[in-house]
């Protein structure tokens, strides 16, 4: 208990994409190069073809991955009197099984064309393929774009390590001077913030502002900042951080104020929620879903349940629908403060009004009912789980099996240790020390 | 919840069986958690749980000859049996 578990915080994250963007330049912090149009191409290279080839499946024209083969077909394939252009010979070559280096082969004997290379730049590659890429494209006078960057920055990331991608970019910048956009800019220090120490990412944007043309840290970026800083606990960095925000004369936005918020909560000082609250209230800047959720998932975790539940009705004031974060939240609250029953209650409410709990309510609810000694309830909260194939989360499960433990209900609390393997909810580890330990206290107990 | 390192250890390392739980499990090795599955398994799928009393087992020849030769054991210290054949290693 304490940390804002899994699946509720997935159950947070999307919602900012299911209102209408705000404006453009405000993307939600989780997501930030989200309306990036080269997310899309990444998978499937599809929306960078031009129209009539974009939406059909890859033509049919080699039955083999063999390059002579293929090779010996180009000549008749490229004096036809429509040749279908060189990324839809590659896209079919590659789909009758083809590797990327005779792809590359192959590149030479077509006529260049960014598409094409683009789509090479998308398979999964090592560095010094991709860079042998990027400069055939440059020798082919396609100087490489920033969207060509962006490919290849994204599928070397995926394919093989940061610092390859962070390599392609430094060689990018300096050989074939096309320093990343701001999404580039902005994905790569998501992804360096997640895995390596604050400093490094800070080295990385001094590395960028030295390049004339390079990327600056926008809002998007401050706000991946703060994030990552509030995740490690370092909240007087994130200050400091929103301070270098204001004077870089961009306004913070809400989501940046919810970043904080999440950050102020994951450090259990829950209560300084309605601090930063008070102050986008004052700055003017408009609350949204995530804002009131946080607010009273900081304020249920506090003890504040009273006021998480005046929150509730401002936010319905607002016109913001409850979701089932909000009422998880809540209820999570009013089982801290021993209100069980009313949590179970509250249940039928939610869906009452087209709310449906997932797993986390559920497991929320039944840590409380178990705490407050509602065996019978817990039993039926249980039965539920069971029967909509919901996981049990690992608090909840010792929770519950220490309460059967408890009333001599060895065997059901065997019954529940077999669902939690089933369901694949936990290791066989955890699930068995959880049992073993309850078993241990009944038998000291009994002794 | 925190995982003690050594404690998961003794769960999951395999261990050399003395021969009476070599026979019932039909492996020379198996984890402290592995043998307590198997044989929990093999208490439900022979239908050894007492009709009456669910928290109780009673024993067939197979399951007495590593319980301690109990006619009948309570599952709440079936854990602890179990435990018995997998000595720790005494401190050197």
């Amino acid at each position: 208990m304490g940390k804002i578990p899994p699946s509720m915080r997935s159950g947070r994250l999307p919602i900012p994409l299911l209102r209408p963007p705000p404006s453009s330049s405000t993307s939600p912090p989780p997501q930030p190069s989200k309306p990036h149009p080269l997310l899309k191409t990444k998978k499937p290279k599809k929306p960078q073809q031009p129209s009539p080839s974009s939406t059909s499946p890859p033509l049919r024209l080699f039955s083999s991955p063999d390059l002579p083969t293929a090779l010996s077909l180009l000549p008749s394939l490229l004096s036809s009197p429509s040749p279908p252009d060189s990324s839809s010979i590659l896209r079919s070559y590659l789909s009758s099984g083809a590797t990327l280096s005779s792809a590359l082969s192959l590149l030479p004997h077509l006529p260049p064309s960014r598409p094409a290379f683009h789509l090479l730049l998308s398979l999964p590659s090592d560095l010094p393929t991709s860079l042998r890429i990027l400069h055939l494209m440059s020798s082919s006078d396609l100087p490489p774009d920033p969207s060509t960057a962006d490919i290849a920055v994204r599928s070397l990331l995926s394919s093989s390590s940061l610092d390859d991608a962070l390599a392609l970019v430094r060689n990018l910048s300096a050989d074939l001077s096309s320093p990343p956009d701001q999404f580039t800019y902005n994905f790569l220090i998501r992804h360096l913030s997640k895995s390596r120490p604050i400093s490094s990412v800070y080295a990385f944007i001094d590395e960028m502002r030295q390049l004339p043309a390079g990327p600056r840290p926008n809002v998007i970026t401050y706000t991946i900042l703060i994030d990552a800083v509030c995740r490690s606990g370092n909240l007087r960095e994130a200050t400091r951080l929103l301070s270098v925000l204001k004077d870089s004369g961009f306004k913070p936005d809400c989501y940046v104020y919810n970043v904080i918020m999440k950050g102020y909560c994951m450090v259990d000082a829950c209560g300084e929620v309605m601090e930063i609250y008070n102050k986008m209230k004052d700055e003017g800047i408009e609350p949204d879903l995530v804002t009131y959720n946080t607010l009273i998932f900081g304020l249920s975790k506090a003890g504040m349940v009273d006021q998480a539940k005046k929150i509730l009705n401002v936010m319905t004031g607002m016109g913001h629908f409850p979701d089932t974060v909000t009422y998880t939240s809540l209820m999570n609250g009013m089982c801290r403060k021993g209100d069980a029953l009313g949590a179970v209650s509250l249940l039928g409410e939610m869906e009452e009004k087209g709310c449906s709990p997932n797993e986390c309510t559920y497991n929320t609810l039944l840590i409380g009912v178990c705490k407050a000694k509602y065996l019978d309830k817990a039993m039926v909260l249980y039965g539920m789980m069971t029967a909509g194939g919901m996981k049990v989360d690992a608090a909840a499960y010792s929770t519950f099996v220490r309460a059967l433990c408890r009333a001599n209900k060895v065997a059901e609390a065997y019954e529940v240790f077999d669902y939690a393997l089933e369901s694949k909810s936990l290791s066989e580890v955890t699930a068995y020390s959880a049992l073993e330990s309850s078993l241990k206290w009944l038998k000291k107990a009994q002794a | 919840m925190a995982e003690c390192p050594k404690k998961v250890a003794s769960l999951i390392d395999l261990a050399n069986l003395p021969t009476t739980l070599r026979e019932f499990v039909g492996q020379s090795q198996i984890s402290r958690l592995g043998c307590f599955i198997r044989v929990w398994s093999y208490i439900k799928d022979h239908n050894l749980q007492d009709q009456n009393n669910k928290n109780l087992v009673n024993c067939d020849d197979k399951l007495k000859s590593i319980l301690l030769g109990k006619p009948q054991v309570d599952l709440a210290e079936l854990p602890m049996l179990i435990k018995l054949h997998f000595p720790t290693e005494p401190k050197r």
